[in-house]
């Protein structure tokens, strides 16, 4: 078996745990799978020094740290937050469960990384909670993370781990239902590559990329996302998608502002930062509320726009805080800000207008409190998730180097029972041939070209305000737009990415607008023109989407309720602080 | 070009090239320097400008976001 595969690869690799996305949550598995004994062997689209969406820095850890913090075990196990007006935030609550759980030892792990999680003074630095009466409680942390990529590459090179950069997951290999490991290329040599592994876990990111970046660029700049491109693809999202897993809530995407000027930087530090919310003004001065898209669409009408965000009113000692947040999560703001004139203590920042964004939080791939990626209601052996790209509350900093730890922590006892991966032949071919079927392309189209217009039908047909006609004619476009892949050619290694990219997109783009089509109502920031009223049969439901021998499986299914044993534990916690409360 | 690198002052140290996230660099062997060759790519996150030792990149923004 392992002659013809290597008759096919440029390289082989056996491995007990192959870690598919070398971000924050990646990183942190690794290096804690090899402290556990484990062969590990990490891939990476970048380099693991700067990539994935932390790779500029952050300034915030949003730990959730129970029973000293405002999200308490009641809070997770409270029914609002999963049948709320939003729709299902979470669809498996012991998820959240379990990070919420155990963040003072994360805390003790990333200090062991080398990760800072001090202030100058040697102390946590709780960020002060805006509202009144919660002042006893910790949020989370205020922290100089500048450098938590470079940090975290040392900590995973010194583990001994064996690393791939600049190499692209394809897909997972799977035999008999199980993940058996995945085939990747390194985009810079051409080079194709199979994994063989006993645990395949993927940390490989959001999906951003199916509607344009929260900074609009001119012309052929369409990269200016809050997130890392590299990372926002949804590449984890289609892999798990194509070899059976369910993602769940495929149609409640985020929204947002866009920002005018590129000085969205700091952008989710700025209420944060200092305890002090920023106000949010009509052009001509009016202070208002921050508008939902309805109020906006109003505000629009009314001729109110543009509107802004201001922190003209922020003390000098928060404007200096401020920047010392812009310094430790982007530090290019100073220059851009600058190199404008721009100085947010006399000047606004403009918000261009209220718009669809990524998947993540309540949206991606599916999992249980394990980490395991689900198929209906049953675990893909040997495939894990974690990160910003799971549903259910493991995103951000904070759940992606739990969600990373917390795994690595089970593995070597995850691992013990299991028997080596056998490799389907005619899997690897297959992935070849589509990976490197680009560079026989010769005067094709660019990758970035088709990218573009599978973004246009998105924004165009699907946005923010849906109807069946307008989400039937995206899907019939989208439907032509799939033989443009077969024209896309790529000039060197380099362009391969963004081909494989553009395959992700176009199978996630279709399990997005058919979610839509199914969703037949309005709710929160779901908009159906068509049926603009609640259906309440939907209430604390959501879709989960998966293929199954072939055929595309679409589910309602309800979120899976928190364990007894985890229930009885916040109400224990609930007593300890009310107790706490009283006495102080 | 909105990535620009003053060769005089780069020292051909590959740091930009082995991190840029979104591989907008290649490498040019026969002056052992960086080239910016997929610019339409960049996510002007700013990591290349900080992490040059040398100082030798400067970051611009493209005409109609100013
Ligand atoms: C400007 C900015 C500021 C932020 N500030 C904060 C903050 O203050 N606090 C906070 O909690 N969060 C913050 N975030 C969010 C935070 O960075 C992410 O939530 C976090 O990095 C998620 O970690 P992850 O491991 O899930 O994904 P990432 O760190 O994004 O890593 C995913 C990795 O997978 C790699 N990858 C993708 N596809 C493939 C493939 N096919 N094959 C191989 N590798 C692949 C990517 O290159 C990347 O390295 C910020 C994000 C940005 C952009
Ligand atoms: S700004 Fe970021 S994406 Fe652009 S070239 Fe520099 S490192 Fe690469
Ligand atoms: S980081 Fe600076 S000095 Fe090093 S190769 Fe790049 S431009 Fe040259």
């Amino acid at each position: 078996m392992t002659d013809d595969l290597t008759e096919i690869a440029d390289k082989v690799i056996e491995t007990d745990v192959l870690m598919i996305g070398g971000g924050v949550g990646g990183c942190c598995a690794v290096a804690k799978a090899k402290e556990n004994g484990l062969d590990v062997t990490l891939i990476e689209k970048a380099h693991i020094d700067r990539s994935g969406s932390a790779g500029q820095g952050i300034d915030h850890y949003e730990g959730f740290f129970t029973r000293d913090g405002t999200t308490t075990l009641e809070n997770v196990s409270n029914e609002d937050w999963r049948l709320g007006r939003y729709g299902v935030r979470y669809p498996n609550l012991n998820v959240k469960y379990r990070l919420y759980k155990c963040q003072f030892w994360v805390f003790e792990q990333l200090e062991k990384l080398g990760v800072p999680m001090r202030w100058d003074d040697g102390e946590p630095y709780w960020i002060p909670f805006p509202f009144v009466g919660w002042e006893r409680r910790k949020t989370g942390l205020r922290v100089h993370w500048t450098n938590i990529k470079p940090i975290l590459g040392r900590a995973v090179r010194r583990s001994g781990a064996r690393i791939l950069n600049r190499t692209m997951a394809i897909d997972l290999l799977t035999t008999d239902g199980k993940v058996v490991g995945a085939t990747a290329v390194n985009i810079r040599t051409g080079e194709f590559i199979v994994i063989k592994a006993k645990a395949t876990l993927i940390a490989t990111g959001k999906l951003m990329r199916l509607y344009n970046p929260e900074t609009p660029m001119p012309w052929k700049y369409k990269f200016r996302y809050h997130f890392c491109p590299a990372s926002s693809a949804g590449d984890g999202y289609a892999l798990v998608y194509r070899a059976g897993g369910d993602l769940v809530n495929m149609d409640i995407n985020a929204w947002t502002f866009r920002i005018r000027d590129d000085l969205t930087c700091s952008y989710g530090s700025f209420s944060l930062n200092d305890g002090v919310p920023m106000k949010t003004y009509t052009w001509d001065g009016e202070e208002i509320i921050n508008p939902n898209a309805t109020r906006y669409k109003q505000l629009e009408d009314e001729g109110k726009t543009p509107i802004y965000f201001g922190f003209d009113h922020f003390s000098e000692d928060s404007h200096k805080r401020l920047e010392v947040a812009f310094a430790d999560e982007r530090m290019l703001s100073f220059k851009v800000a600058e190199e404008r004139g721009f100085n947010p203590k006399t000047h606004r920042y403009e918000l261009q207008d209220l718009s669809p964004t990524g998947f993540y939080r309540v949206s991606g791939i599916y999992i249980d409190e394990n980490f395991r990626v689900l198929r209906g209601n049953e675990p893909i052996e040997g495939l894990y998730a974690f990160g910003d790209g799971s549903a259910g509350g493991t995103s951000g900093v904070a759940g992606a180097a739990t969600g990373g730890l917390l795994l690595a922590e089970d593995l070597p006892e995850i691992l013990k029972d299991m028997d080596e991966p056998e490799i389907d032949i005619s899997q690897v071919e297959e992935h070849k041939q589509i990976a490197l079927a680009p560079l026989a392309v010769e005067e094709g189209v660019e990758p970035l070209e088709l990218e573009s217009a599978i973004r246009d039908i998105c924004e165009r047909y699907v946005g923010m305000f849906k109807s069946e006609g307008k989400l039937r004619e995206g899907l019939r476009r989208l439907g032509s737009l799939k033989d443009w892949l077969g024209k896309l050619s790529a000039e060197s290694p380099h362009h391969i990415t963004g081909y494989l990219e553009c395959r992700n997109l176009l199978d996630l783009a279709e399990v997005h607008i058919k979610a839509c089509i199914e969703r037949k109502e309005t709710r929160g920031n779901y908009f159906r023109s068509d049926y603009p009223e609640i259906d309440k049969d939907m209430d604390g439901k959501f879709f989960s989407q998966r293929i199954e021998n072939g055929k595309e499986i679409i589910e309602l299914r309800e979120p899976i309720p928190l364990k007894p044993e985890y229930l009885k534990d916040a109400e224990e916690e609930k007593a300890e602080l009310q107790t706490a409360d009283a006495a102080s | 070009m909105y990535i620009k690198i003053d060769m005089a002052t780069c020292d051909g140290c590959k740091i930009c090239y082995n991190v840029c996230p979104q591989d907008v660099f290649t490498w040019n062997e026969e002056t052992k320097k960086p080239k910016v060759s997929y610019e339409e790519e960049c996510w002007f996150c700013g990591i290349c400008w900080m992490d040059c030792p040398e100082r030798g990149i400067n970051i611009t923004y493209p005409v109609s976001i100013s």
